[in-house]
């Protein structure tokens, strides 16, 4: 890229000697870039702002709003009596529970798969698009698929564990308080897992094969090379992959809404099912804006970041 | 996507960590425990895939006993009779997905190509800015925008219609495409479009000529990912659509869910024939998929 810009650069000057305050392309740049920039400001740009001044508004679905300043963000955060508060502070932790859970286990699970399938096996091209799967059919249709294989009466899991003689009575899987955010938890994991597959197998295959070959030679036992050569060198994939899984995982309601509906009881209401409940139930936009604008500085952060290092990447 | 074929190439060939053959020649018990874990989430994986489309194929009565068998007894396709009989509303929700995906997707590559192209290869004042925004809005959660998107959609009076779905898509499907074509356009040689210059051509010839022929699978590639994106979006299409023949496939699948009652064998069909496009692309597309994906994830 650097070296062509400064080919082009050397170019424009031997024939356009005049240039202009905008750069040399502007007319043409700003033409192309319109489109794009119509729909940032329209689509992104103008609903996040409205999405503020929302926040601040005592407004239900279908009424007028009335501007209330900080009450939203008050009641959400320190107002004790009010019973949103309550469910405010819960899906904090739900999310909290939620999001760690899925990091961890689809870490886990994608960094055994990728090793395996970064080793001499047969067939790797089958384990390949087998263990990618999950990924590529619509996160809904996984949904229900968990749905039916948890469900009481004819589910398969109650049915397998019934005829094996190990339970009397149907486990409720998505119904018991305990046990419905683990539940859904292993649902999201099997569907997030493949994502991380894939990018521990790149970061894996950009190892050099010598440093293994040295260590080897040096006397290294497979633990020490694992943790001396092999996840220094995904560092900073599993930092990126953390990263964008964390904001992707927070924000797919899919397998909460369809196993749980957040509940029993708030059980798995994370924060963006908490919004869906406020403004699609309770009809309070107000309140469901500023749910999840609470939550925005911490993803604003890791955008940030992520941004920095995928455009130097790309550079 | 310079690094969708960079990455293709490093994930094609059968390189692998000597440690394990290393382990392997020393204890064969790795061998097998390795294959065994494989099994095991081989096993994982495949199973609620597996189920969905074998209880697709079961009768009600084979459903709704007890005693279930791992494998369908007696094979029946009376729930894809029902899913695609004259009163289900599934073919017209197919047909809402198809047209809002390809409408997400056919605006995307147009505005990502256009600004893909002057993001990576003209010069003037605030690129940098625009591109860095441009990445913001392409990792911007959703959960933020479904609200004041929801409200504005009422106001115009485009809630529960196709048009305003696709409006929404547009919010996740625009960045992600130009960023992914930036990408691309980094990697045609800049050298082509000089030897045009300095033959004269001007800006627009080049562009029709040169790098659009160049840039065209890139496109292909880009279009069909928008499309799955949008074909599997859940939260938009949900706040956004009431009337059931107005539902994109994927809200249409909550339908089969009546209060207390699931018709599985129905839900289950509808579920496998919405799975056929994305399942497709990536069978036949996986090289460039995978690699599309990793690619801000993996470069250092």
């Amino acid at each position: 890229m650097s070296v062509g810009e400064a080919l082009v650069g050397r170019a424009s000057v031997a024939t356009a000697p005049r240039r202009h305050a905008f750069g040399r392309d502007w007319f043409l740049g700003y033409a192309f870039i319109l489109p794009v920039l119509v729909v940032i400001v329209g689509l992104i740009a103008y609903p996040l702002s409205y999405s503020i001044w929302l926040s601040l508004q005592d407004v239900k679905v279908g009424g007028v709003g009335r501007f209330i300043g900080f009450d939203n963000y008050y009641k959400l955060l320190f107002d004790t009596n009010a019973r949103i508060h309550g469910d405010f502070l819960n899906s904090v932790k739900v999310t909290l529970l939620y999001v760690c859970g899925a990091i961890v286990g689809k870490f886990l699970v994608g960094m055994v798969s990728a090793l395996i399938l970064n080793a001499h096996i047969r067939a790797r091209h089958f384990w390949r698009t087998l263990l990618f799967l999950p990924w590529s059919i619509p996160a809904i249709v996984g949904a229900y698929s968990w749905k039916f294989i948890y469900n009481d009466i004819n589910g398969v899991a109650n049915t397998a564990l019934t005829n094996a003689g190990l339970i009397d009575r149907p486990i409720l899987f998505l119904a018991s308080p305990d046990l419905a955010i683990w539940s859904v938890l292993v649902a999201a994991i099997w569907q997030g897992t493949p994502f991380w597959t894939m990018t521990f197998l790149a970061g894996l295959q950009s190892i050099p094969t010598e440093m293994y070959e040295a260590a080897g030679i040096d006397g290294a036992t497979t633990a020490q090379s694992y943790w001396f050569i092999t996840l220094p060198n995904l560092s900073s994939v599993i930092l990126v992959t953390t990263m964008l899984s964390t904001i992707w995982t927070t924000n797919a309601i899919q397998f909460i809404y369809i196993l749980t509906n957040g509940g029993p009881g708030g059980a798995t209401e994370t924060f963006p099912m908490l919004a869906v409940s406020q403004g699609m139930r309770a009809y309070d936009l107000g309140i469901a804006s500023a749910v999840p604008l609470l939550f925005f500085p911490f993803f604003a952060l890791m955008i940030y970041f992520l941004t920095r290092r995928m455009l130097r990447a790309e550079a | 996507m310079a690094d969708v074929t960079m990455g293709a190439r490093s994930m094609a060939p059968a390189r692998s960590i000597p440690v394990w053959s290393w382990l392997a020649s020393k204890n064969r018990g790795y061998y097998l425990a390795g294959y065994a874990i494989l099994a095991v989430l081989g096993f994982w994986t495949i199973f609620p895939f597996y189920w969905q489309v074998a209880t697709s194929l079961r009768s009600d009565v084979d459903l709704y006993t007890p005693v279930v068998s791992l494998i369908p007894t007696s094979l029946t396709l009376e729930h894809y009779g029902k899913v695609f009989s004259p009163n289900s509303q599934l073919p017209t929700q197919l047909r809402n997905s198809m047209l809002v995906a390809t409408g997400a997707a056919v605006v995307s590559v147009i505005l990502g190509s256009l600004a893909g192209y002057a993001l990576t290869r003209l010069s003037f004042f605030g690129r940098a800015g625009i591109a860095r925004i441009l990445v913001f809005a392409y990792l911007a959660p959703g959960t933020i925008l479904f609200i004041p998107l929801y409200v504005m959609m009422s106001n115009l009076g485009l809630r529960d219609t196709l048009l305003g779905v696709t409006l929404a898509h547009l919010t996740f499907s625009v960045p992600f495409a130009t960023w992914m074509l930036m990408g691309y356009f980094k990697t045609i040689p800049i050298e082509l479009e000089e030897a045009a210059m300095m033959d004269g051509a001007s800006r627009p010839t080049i562009l029709w000529r040169i790098v659009l022929p160049l840039a065209a699978p890139a496109v292909v590639v880009v279009a069909v990912f928008a499309f799955t994106l949008s074909w599997n979006e859940f939260l938009y299409a949900l706040v956004l659509l009431q009337s059931r023949d107005k539902m994109t496939a994927p809200i249409g699948l909550t339908a089969y869910a009546v209060g207390d009652v699931t018709y599985w064998g129905q839900m289950m069909a509808a579920a496998t024939i919405m799975s056929i496009p994305p399942l497709l692309l990536y069978l036949f597309g996986q090289r460039w998929v995978i690699a599309g994906w990793t690619a801000g994830a993996v470069k250092s």
